[in-house]
């Protein structure tokens, strides 16, 4: 049985709308692959996620596992990046549009359910189990 | 439309709406439903719904309205919303080996991501939630911290119920250490021990309705 791990970067879904990040996602985790994305989701586009994951579950896709690792930022990137969240939901507020979202800091593991077996978080760190 | 979310600000701060929606959310078999019922059944008598051992046995949103909660001289008046249990993965196998037929298992998971769903898109329309965690699992699962991402994004009060508290094994305070930010309650709803300071909580943590 093989194994198919993607690594994707950021730039690859960087600008990318909230409904195109999703499907390109979806896509790729319902064809068996396990995505590595090189940072995390915002929560609203994570249950976003989870929403549309359970709209395609059927009875040969049960689903998706995720995990996420945050990177902590400090000092100046902090304030700046809390400046910058603050504009993107002001503007969202003011429009009621949804807004268009770059990804955060950190590392994502998402990948077929009847695939990973068991994910074990941690603060820091995460170990995937895996069955195929 | 621009300054459409200035405008539903303005009708939301001068609406009339007195009860406040008591969301309760978190993960398959943490006791939502015991803990609906359990406070329901304390101010009204009634129950909310069927707590089953059977993962997605709430798969619709059940609720109890106009219940008047009373603690230590305060009152404060809620509707209850028990919600389907959050997961990210529904397989209708799981559900065969509760005796289930092919058929009834599979139409039942179908049901249950519709639950998800509507789970989901409930959460425009809470005003505090409760977020039940099982005090005997490990609480640093995806879907628990996205829970509770979207209801900080969303700036909803929100209380971490560590529930399960009279069985052995419950370690209420690996949740409080993995989630230190939010106000925290252990309670067993089953045995309906430590309610008070739960309903006190929601009490002094509810928010006016929207």
């Amino acid at each position: 049985m093989r194994l198919k791990l993607d690594f994707i970067s950021s730039d690859n879904l960087d600008g990318k709308s909230e409904d195109k990040k999703i499907n390109f996602i979806l896509k790729k985790v319902r064809d068996g692959s396990i995505l590595v994305m090189d940072g995390v989701m915002k929560p609203e586009e994570e249950m976003n996620l989870i929403k549309e994951t359970m709209r395609r579950v059927d009875n040969g896709f049960p689903g998706i596992e995720i995990c996420s690792l945050k990177k902590e930022l400090k000092g100046m990137k902090l304030f700046f990046d809390r400046v910058s969240e603050r504009r993107e939901r002001l503007w969202s507020w003011l429009t009621n549009a949804p807004t268009e979202t770059s990804l955060k800091g950190g590392i994502t593991l998402i990948g077929p359910a009847k695939i990973i077996k068991k994910i074990k978080k941690n603060p820091d760190s995460f170990s995937v189990i895996t069955e195929v | 439309m621009v300054f459409g979310g200035f405008i539903n600000w303005l009708r939301n701060l001068f609406g009339s709406k007195r009860n406040i929606s008591l969301g309760i959310y978190g993960c398959t078999n943490v006791g939502k439903t015991t803990l609906a019922n359990k406070i329901a059944l304390d101010f009204t008598g009634e129950t909310v719904g069927k707590a089953s051992p059977i993962p997605h046995e709430t798969r619709f949103v059940q609720k109890k309205e106009k219940v008047d909660i009373k603690n230590d001289g305060k009152k404060l008046s809620i509707n209850i919303l028990d919600m389907p249990g959050l997961e990210t993965k529904i397989d209708y196998r799981k559900f065969l080996k509760y005796g289930m037929s092919r058929a009834t298992a599979k139409e039942r998971a179908k049901e249950a991501t519709q639950g998800v769903v509507e789970a989901i898109k409930w959460l425009s329309n809470v005003d505090t939630v409760l977020a039940v965690m099982d005090s005997t699992r490990d609480p640093l699962t995806q879907v628990n911290i996205t829970l509770l991402g979207n209801l900080e994004a969303r700036k909803i009060p929100v209380i971490l119920v560590a529930n399960k508290t009279d069985l052995k094994n419950s370690r209420p305070n690996q949740i409080k250490e993995a989630f230190p930010q939010y106000p925290f309650v252990s309670v067993s709803a089953l045995k309906g021990e430590n309610m008070d300071q739960l309903y006190d909580a929601i009490i002094k943590h509810a928010r006016k309705s929207k």
